[in-house]
Order: structure tokens, then sequence, then C-alpha cells
């Protein structure tokens, strides 16, 4: 296992006309030992990208990329030692399930034929080595409950069987680190959920270094000893993933972490009142006078009576009960903004109801204006 | 769909006369094969009807044709049958291998001209051989190989822009994380063509390989041109010397009797092959 340092690492790509377009910026991250990272961000945020420049599949075009205090920029990938689970598992069709996780073993004992082990006589050496490799393809397959499909071959399985399949080819290697993209994203919503919680375990049973790529803030979260938010090439922030929920570092990971995301009005703060569209609302007096965006999440948003001191007039747009909770999408002056309340609060809610949101401004967090505003630390 | 009788029957008979129509050529090759030398004569000339079946099956042509053929009792037969087998062997085994690796760098590769390089192999298959026949024949001439097996086997080496582009197509659908992979797991361009790529190119392998061989099985014109001594000719070229120079028919029950046996390796090559052309090999091997 090893630590996996970039530092300033980006990716330029020749685009039309000679151009040169940036895929990924002075990305600037320390990821140690057994850590599980997950960098997360919409799609072309430059997270495949910067997966695969560690993995060595793109050029590093700018920084330097460190694997246990390596420089490893110009080494081909095979020499790196990572192994990369792909979105589409990329099984060698040809090869039995057995064949597919013992297939990067074999290609790695030392590089000669059957018949020169026999000549020099290093042919007890090459049997040694084929039981070691069959002893490790059985115990891959125990771990991850592959053995009765050791013999099938990729098409004669499922989609979460051949996903498996996909984590015992990266494990039996026993890499430095191990490389995800996008795993779980051709998996139906259960099977996603129940390999999300085996990875995890695995993780930890492991103790390997994990740079893990999603698009899902949920799977993000949940999987996430750190957490990488991505957007437009850039790291927007780089924490825990309740760091990145309760503070998010700016605008952008705001409304991106977080389901449903959050609420966030521009506007203008003056004299302890924010005010945006019309519609104030009471703030810290701290934040001066200033143009900003106030942002809360839905589930600390109460529905009160019309008219109650603090609170935004608004009408109910949509209802959507989700058994314990009910979320409550509501169109005031402020927009359209989400509450996420108790089943039983909402009992009586109706689309197209008169009602009012209001939230403790503890609560509430603040943003320079713009798409990636910095979050507003009130002092 | 259920099709009405009379749409069956209508189907049935095109089917049946296609299908006649093919195979007649065939069975009166071999009808012919078994008559006597003099009703064989007359069947060829147009003196007597054609027989849709011999009234006297003559098995023994069959020894006679292989007795017969080339300078040599018997051993004129197993000369020419082991050049043509030498000859086909190495011009398949090359056409693959060549075609194959080229398609597969015209497909993966990014590199300097590779497409010019593309279109300009593409338009080779515009020319006719003709043209380029009696330049190659001097080519030929000047590295010294005429007589020898060569001109018809080392071209074979230096790829077939058809099938060049067959693989190519074939393997540009092959999903570039399966590539990836392999290069994670260790392996350089030639492995990953040998080991991954190849395996899964079957479909278009048997094609080329069934193509090939019964392209270089039956070819007459290279072997006539190249090879000159009776003791270096293929089959395609035996089977001429039941033909006497003036085109007398004398033989011509051996000629094809031997047409038969010729005939036999292309039909039961096409019969075994002929599953692999449909199968998928790649499925299962991305989410599918």
């Amino acid at each position: 296992m090893a630590n996996v340092t970039l530092t300033k690492v980006g990716k330029l790509y020749e685009g039309p006309n000679g151009s040169a377009v940036r895929a990924v910026e002075a990305v600037d991250l320390a990821i140690a030992d057994g850590e599980f990272c997950v960098l997360v961000g919409p799609s072309g945020c430059g997270k495949s990208t910067t997966l695969r420049m560690i993995a060595g599949l793109e050029e590093i075009s700018e920084g330097t990329l460190e694997i246990d205090g390596r420089r490893v920029n110009d080494l081909p990938a095979k020499d790196r030692d990572i192994a990369f689970v792909f979105q589409n598992y990329a099984l060698y069709p040809h090869l039995t399930v057995a064949e597919n996780i013992a297939f990067g073993l074999e290609t790695r004992r030392a590089h000669r034929s059957a018949l020169v082990a026999a000549l020099s006589g290093a042919g007890a050496a090459r049997r040694e080595e084929s039981a070691a490799i069959r002893a490790r393809v059985a115990e891959v397959s125990r771990t991850l409950g592959l053995d009765p499909l050791l013999a099938r071959y990729p098409r004669e399985l499922s989609g979460g069987q051949r996903q498996r399949v996909a984590v015992g080819r990266a494990i039996a290697r026993d890499p430095k680190v191990f490389l995800f993209d996008e795993p779980l994203s051709n998996l139906d919503a259960r099977l996603r959920i129940e390999t999300r919680t085996e990875l995890r375990m695995l993780h930890r049973r492991l103790k390997a270094t994990i740079v893990y790529v999603t698009h899902d803030q949920e799977e993000a979260m949940t999987l996430a000893d750190r957490l990488v938010v991505m957007h437009r090439g850039r790291v927007q922030q780089n924490a825990s993933a309740q760091e990145c929920y309760e503070r998010p570092a700016n605008r952008f990971v705001a409304g991106f972490i977080g389901t449903p995301p959050m609420n966030l009005v521009d506007g203008s703060a003056a004299n302890g009142v924010f005010t945006a569209n019309g519609a104030a609302l009471a703030v810290p007096a701290s934040l001066g006078t200033r143009p900003c965006a106030l942002g809360f999440r839905p589930d600390r948003v109460r529905i009160v009576a019309r008219g109650a001191a603090g609170s935004i007039a608004a009408t109910i747009a949509a209802v959507e009960r989700l058994g314990d909770r009910t979320d409550i999408a509501l169109d005031s002056a402020w927009g359209r903004l989400v509450a996420r309340v108790d089943a039983d609060a909402a009992r009586d809610a109706r689309e197209g109801d008169a009602a009012a949101l209001a939230f403790d401004p503890a609560h509430a967090h603040f943003f320079e204006p713009g798409e990636c505003g910095a979050r507003i630390v009130q002092g | 769909m259920k099709r009405s009788p009379l749409a069956n029957a209508i189907l049935w008979f095109v089917l049946v006369m296609g299908t006649a129509a093919f195979v007649f050529p065939l069975w009166w090759m071999a009808v012919v094969s078994l008559e006597t030398p003099d009703r064989a004569e007359a069947a060829i000339t147009g003196s007597a009807g054609i027989a849709l079946f011999p009234p006297s099956p003559q098995l023994a042509n069959y020894a006679d044709a292989v007795r017969e053929t080339g300078s040599v009792p018997w051993w004129g037969f197993v000369d020419a049958l082991a050049n043509s087998v030498v000859v086909t062997v190495l011009v398949v085994l090359g056409t693959a291998v060549s075609s194959s690796a080229v398609g597969y760098a015209l497909a993966r590769l990014r590199f300097r001209g590779s497409r010019p390089m593309f279109l300009v192999m593409l338009g080779t298959m515009m020319l006719p051989g003709q043209v380029t026949m009696i330049p190659l024949f001097l080519l030929f001439r000047q590295f010294g190989w005429i007589d020898s097996i060569l001109p018809l086997v080392v071209p074979a080496f230096f790829g077939n822009a058809f099938f060049i582009f067959m693989y190519r197509q074939f393997i540009a659908q092959i999903p570039e994380s399966l590539v990836e992979a392999a290069r994670v797991d260790g392996l350089g361009h030639v492995a990953i063509w040998w080991r991954i790529v190849l395996p899964l190119c079957r479909p278009v392998t048997a094609i080329c390989a069934v193509f090939t061989f019964i392209g270089t099985w039956n070819d007459f014109l290279g072997p006539l041109i190249y090879l000159h001594s009776d003791e270096s000719a293929t089959l395609a070229v035996a089977l001429n010397g039941f033909k006497n120079q003036y085109g007398g028919l004398e033989d011509v029950h051996l000629l094809m009797a031997l047409s038969v046996l010729t005939m036999i390796p292309c039909i039961v090559l096409f019969i075994a092959a002929q599953k692999t052309f449909v199968e998928g090999l790649a499925r299962g091997a991305v989410k599918g």
C-alpha cells in the first residue's frame, strides 16, 4: 500500500485549430496510505481524467505525480503497480473468470516461456509460480464469493457478478493503489447500494489506498474518507464528507453535495437584513453590506403559517412523500425552494396551498456571488 | 409469422430452382468423373445427352486420376498436393497475421500519417491484378524467385488490403477499456494484439482464413506464372495436365475426378468454419 501525491497536476488537450483545452487544472492532492479518496463532480469536471493520469492511461501535462514518494509521471501504467476497475468492467471476453483474475499475475511473472524454463532448469521455479497464482486466485475468489463462477465466461455472468470479477482481478495483484472509475454506475439501484457497502467493508479488510471516481454524490459521501469535489477541472473542496456537507467551501459544493440540494438565493446583505427580490430576512449583522448568496439546507426549513414573523410567503408547488419524510417544493419571491420535513408535519400539505417557510439563521450559509463564490466566514 | 400455403409453395419453388442452378455444374462434374472415357468425351462435346446418373459408375477413374497426375505415377499427385498445402497454409497464416497486425495499428495506434496511409491502402484495392502482374514478375525475377513458392507466399505476409480493412473495422469496435485493462495488466502493444485482440477477432479471422484458403487453393494463374517445373506445380496447375496442349478431351473423366478430389478440402473447411462467421465473441466483454 502507498500514499499518492499530486502537485499542481494539469491536463491539456489539443483542441480544434491547435488551441489548447484545459481539462484539469492545478490539482493538489495528498492521499494517505490506506485512505479511501473519492473524486466527485458533474460529468466533464475532470475527475476521470485525473484518475486516468494517476493510472498512467493519460499523460500528465503539468505538475508531478508521486506514488510512495517516487515521481511516476513518465512511468508506463504497467510499472506503477496500480489496479484499475473500469466502469464497463473490461473483462477479457475470451477468458474464464479464473483466467481473468489470474491474467495480471501471469503477465507479471518472469517473462520466460515454459520451454526456456525447462531447458534452463528453471522448470521447478515456474511450476511453483503457477501454483502460487492458482492459490492466489482461489483466495481472491473465496473473498468475493466467486467460487461457483470460476469456470464461466464473462458473457455468462450478470452485471453484478461481472463487477465482482472486475474487483477480483484488481485485488489479485495486491497493487499499491486501487483506482475505480464509476464502477457501480452500470448496476441497478438496489445492487448499487449493496455493492457500495461491500466495497466499504473490502476497503477496511484490505487497508488499501483507493481513489474512486463517481458522479453520484450520495455514493461519494457514503464511501469517502476524503471527499474531493471537482468542477471545471479544479478541486473545489478537499475534506471529509461531513465537512463538505456542513461547511461547503463554496457555492458550487453547497449546491452539489446533499440531496435534495441546498436552497441558494442570490441577493444582498445590509445592516443585518438579507434582501432578494423584495423579500427580506434577518441575518447576522457581521455579514456587513455586500452582495452575496444565501444558502440553507432543505431539512432546516420549517413550514409555518402565512404572515408569521421572519417567514417568507410561498405556494406549495409539489409534494413528494418518501415515507418517513416529505419533500415540499415551494414557489416564493426567492424562486423555487425545497423543504424536507417530517412526514407527520406535512400530512395536510396540498399542492396549491398557501404557506410560508422559515429557518434558523444560525444554519444559513453565505457565499460570494458567482458560480463558485467562496464561503463567507462570519467573524 | 405464418405464411399462406401458396406463398410457401412459391418460396420453395424459387429456392429449389436456385439451388439446382448452383448445384447442377458440381453434380455434373461428379457424374462425368464416373463415366467411361467415351461417354465422358461425348458428354463434354455435346454429342450425347446429359445423363443425371452414370449408367455404370467407374470408381476406378479416381485411382487412375491420382496415378496419372504429374509425370511420376502416384507421387506426382502427392507432390502437387504437398505443394498446394504448403503454399495455402503459408498464405493463410501470413495473411491473417499481417492483416490483423496492420488492422490493429490502424485502429488503435495514433501516429502521424495513419489516415493517408489507410486511404492509400484502400486505394490499392481498386487496382486490378493484371496491372501489377508484369511488374511483379519482373521484380521477382530480379530476386531470383522464379520457380519457387516465394512469389506466391511472401506477398501474403505484407497484408491484404481488404482483410486489413475488415480487421480495422472490427478492432475499432472493441472497447478501448479492454486495451487499457491489458496495458494496466502489463502488456505492450504486441502482446495486446496477440493475447487480447486476435482472440476477439475470431469471426474476422474465420472469414479471412476461409476466403484466403479457397482463393489460394484454387489459384491457377499465380502458380502458372511462377512455378514452371512439374515438381513445383500445385494441384490447380496439375489438373491442367489432363488437357493436352491442343485442348484434347480424351482424359476429361480423369480431369473431373481430380477436380472433385481437389474441391473436398474447400467444402469441408467452409462447413467447419461457417458457425464462427456469425459468432459475436465480444458479447459479454463489457456491460451488454
